[in-house]
């Protein structure tokens, strides 16, 4: 009997899912456990496994596809039909594939058949190949539908002769890119790229929804504050060369992350939330870190969550941040990873950026923008010299925080960082 | 100069003859080569002109001599042996498959082997299973062997030349039922380069691509195809390997359409190895799967009809033809 494979239900919010990738294709055998598809819901990208042995004997809803929850996205024939009196005597597992196959109505998913040149022609030409029926065998639509079309349409059909280049001899098994043949003119092949659009992603439709609720619902305001870290720099250097055999590498971020922990602890309000009729004051702190994901992996950036970070200590905070923007880049994170954030961290300093303003991160109060440390001219004692500042721009929800609050909790993380010995014990 | 019509045999004969006159390293051996002018007449006259020294009965013994060959080319001489059948190369696989295409390599090139074996292969001569080899689907499988197919008396006249003054292995296959073909072969000096196919008929609907005598087969059908109004372009390959992928792409590219004919079995085979890159090389460009023709998957059959039917042939590639361009 054919089992049915729906899109899962993998987070409490998740609506519809995008199949980012198959692991399996039609007529491969899966056992129970195996991980037959990555999922991208609106927070995480999850791997699907699958609960049952059997054979995928059809894939539903192709890669890049997103369909609601329910859906059906493959079928499957399980184990026990293998030994079905009634499925043929060949022992090999292609045949019982193969015969589930020819039981399921193809209708609508049956594959348009086009040949790779026939392709190439109807899309140089303009001609929709879905209105085509093709005279190739099993209706596979040929280079001579093609020029038929055309010619009814009165659209020249382009011609393949024209090769820009005559071909190199090539290596055996070459698979160089050839220059597109279509029927353009060299002088238009060589002008600017052109436009196009990128369909969005799950995650980039997340981000455009929430920050657009943040910046329309919460009455954002910035403040800001210089920060010396000389005397920061200068501990981080002795602790980077003491603990080095120990494989511990402190950033300036892991120092940030500690002075915010410790003063959100000490300012409650910015470990709260909005919630309309009142303000709820959390009581774990953790700290939301704006992790950016490499273009290869769609971009795009999540927030990993560093829980009980007023309680860690700066070699905890360090591993616990390194191990989670890895994940986050590489694999994904889980969407534990991702959840209960009460303050946001977002870092461009690494990017020599002076200073920028962030947009709040709901349910959060405030966001914390982190520019670079910049060697500069600076007036200390009265006296013109060399020191090293950060300027740190908190946005935050006035509808919780005011000015002063604001101001009071960055006097603490600067005290913090100018006194780093309060992050030590 | 003149352009005079030979024999193929005689082109070989040509090609041999002047290669020993320019390079003393030079020498013939193989069965029946010397006193008896050779089991199919190609070395006619050369015992007389070059010497027992040169020109060397053998043995029936081919892994004898074949290995004794590779010796001498080891050590600086330039052996040609000739295999009265390339079905008779199998008893002396070792030598010619293990040391002679492995030499250079294994010795760190302290040794190369410049070493021609030439015979006929192919089948079409009622001579049975084990004496019909077509042999290029083996060994095309080995790297370090160069595998010359020529088609034409001027083929072969150019191709063997080139394959004598090679500082490799080259397995140089002839056909028993090509020897009495006449062609023109120019009088004066010429060499044909390995790996650079020759446009054998120029055509724009179905790119043929064959070696050795199935071109002459490709030709027969493309006469027949012109009739119904295909126009076949025809790729005498002349050597399997190295494969002039180079300009099947460029002819490919042009017709959409490809049909390979190559009278070894089909699985594994130079056809195969040419679909395959055909596919990989022309994806965008074909309207249809590379088709083939071969010679039929079975031992090759002794009765005449038999044999002419498992064969590739003028039908059979009209068929493909059709199919490919779905006019079947």
């Amino acid at each position: 009997m054919p089992s049915t494979i729906t899109m899962p239900r993998l987070s409490d919010t998740m609506e519809s899912g995008t199949i980012l990738k198959w692991y399996v294709k039609e007529g491969d055998p899966i056992t129970s456990g195996s991980v037959v598809a990555d999922i991208e819901t609106d927070k995480a990208t999850m791997e699907m496994q699958c609960f049952d042995d059997g054979i995928v004997s059809k894939i539903l809803v192709a890669t890049g596809q997103q369909v609601p929850v329910g859906t059906p996205i493959a079928m499957m024939t399980l184990e026990e039909d293998e030994t079905d009196a009634t499925a043929p005597t060949s022992p090999v597992a292609v045949s019982s594939a193969e015969a589930v196959l020819t039981a399921i109505p193809l209708s609508d998913h049956q594959r348009m058949r086009v040949s790779p040149i026939a392709r190439r022609l109807a899309d140089a030409a303009g001609i929709d190949l879905n209105a085509m029926t093709g005279s190739g065998p099993g209706g596979r639509i040929i280079k001579r539908d093609i020029e038929r079309a055309a010619a009814a349409q009165g659209v020249s059909a382009p011609s393949v002769t024209v090769v820009p280049t005559a071909p190199a001899p090539i290596a055996p098994m070459s698979t160089s890119r050839v220059v597109p043949i279509v029927s353009k003119g060299r002088s238009e092949l060589a002008l600017a790229p052109e436009g196009r659009e990128v369909a969005l992603s799950g995650m980039r439709q997340t981000i455009a929804r929430r920050l657009v609720e943040s910046s329309q619902q919460i009455p954002h305001y910035q403040v800001s504050m210089k920060v010396d870290v000389d005397a920061l720099m200068e501990l981080r250097t002795m602790l980077n060369g003491q603990l080095e055999p120990q494989g511990v590498k402190l950033s300036l971020n892991d120092f940030i992350v500690r002075s915010c922990a410790l003063a959100m602890a000490q300012h409650p309000f910015f470990n709260a939330s909005w919630a309309g009729d009142r303000i709820v004051i959390h009581g774990a702190v953790n700290v939301g870190i704006a992790v950016s994901l490499p273009a290869e992996r769609g971009g795009g950036l999540v927030v990993a969550v560093l829980r009980d970070a007023d309680r860690a200590g700066l070699r905890e905070l360090s591993e616990n941040t390194k191990e989670l923007a890895e994940k986050a880049r590489t694999r994904g994170l889980s969407i534990e990873e991702m959840s209960d954030a009460t303050f946001t961290i977002s870092n461009l300093g690494m990017f020599g950026v002076d200073d920028f303003t962030a947009i709040i991160n709901p349910p959060n109060s405030a966001i914390l923008a982190v520019g670079s440390a910049i060697q500069q001219a600076v007036v200390r004692n009265g006296q013109l010299c060399v020191g090293t500042e950060m300027k740190l721009t908190l946005s935050l929800d006035h509808r919780v925080i005011d000015g002063a609050m604001a101001a009071q909790f960055l006097q603490t993380v600067k005290h913090n960082l100018e006194n780093p010995a309060t992050l030590l014990v | 100069m003149s352009v005079r019509e030979i024999e193929y045999r005689d082109a070989l004969n040509e090609a041999m003859s002047e290669e020993m006159r320019r390079d003393k390293r030079v020498f013939l051996l193989g069965e029946e080569v010397a006193q008896y002018d050779g089991a199919y007449k190609v070395s006619r006259g050369m015992l007389a002109e070059f010497g027992e020294r040169r020109i060397i009965d053998t043995p029936i013994s081919e892994s004898g001599f074949a290995g004794m060959a590779i010796g001498a080319a080891m050590m600086g001489l330039r052996p040609i042996v000739e295999f009265m059948s390339w079905s008779f190369s199998l008893v002396a696989a070792d030598p010619i498959l293990n040391n002679a295409p492995k030499m250079l390599y294994m010795s760190g090139g302290q040794f190369g082997c410049p070493i021609v074996f030439r015979g006929n292969g192919g089948a079409g001569g009622q001579l049975g299973s084990t004496h019909s080899w077509c042999v290029e689907g083996l060994y095309s499988n080995v790297p370090g062997i160069k595998i010359v197919m020529p088609s034409t008396p001027y083929e072969a006249k150019g191709l063997l030349k080139t394959a004598i003054r090679d500082d490799d292995p080259v397995f140089f296959l002839e056909s028993e039922r090509m020897l009495g073909t006449k062609g023109e072969v120019p009088e004066s000096e010429y060499l044909i380069p390995f790996g650079q196919a020759r446009i054998a008929r120029a055509g724009k609907d179905v790119t043929l691509v064959s070696f050795g005598r199935p071109v002459l087969f490709c030709l027969e059908a493309a006469e027949t195809l012109a009739k119904e109004g295909i126009s076949c372009e025809v790729l005498d390959m002349r050597t399997i390997r190295p494969l002039d992928i180079g300009s099947i792409v460029k002819s490919v590219r042009k017709t959409s359409a490809c049909v390979v004919v190559d009278q070894s079995w089909s699985f594994a085979s130079p056809g195969s190895e040419v679909a395959a890159q055909v596919h990989a090389a022309c994806f965008d460009d074909l309207d249809n799967f590379v088709h083939r023709v071969h010679t039929v998957d079975v031992p090759t059959p002794y009765a005449t009809e038999l044999e002419q039917e498992y064969l590739p042939s003028a039908r059979r590639i009209c068929e493909a033809v059709r199919a490919c361009l779905y006019r079947a």
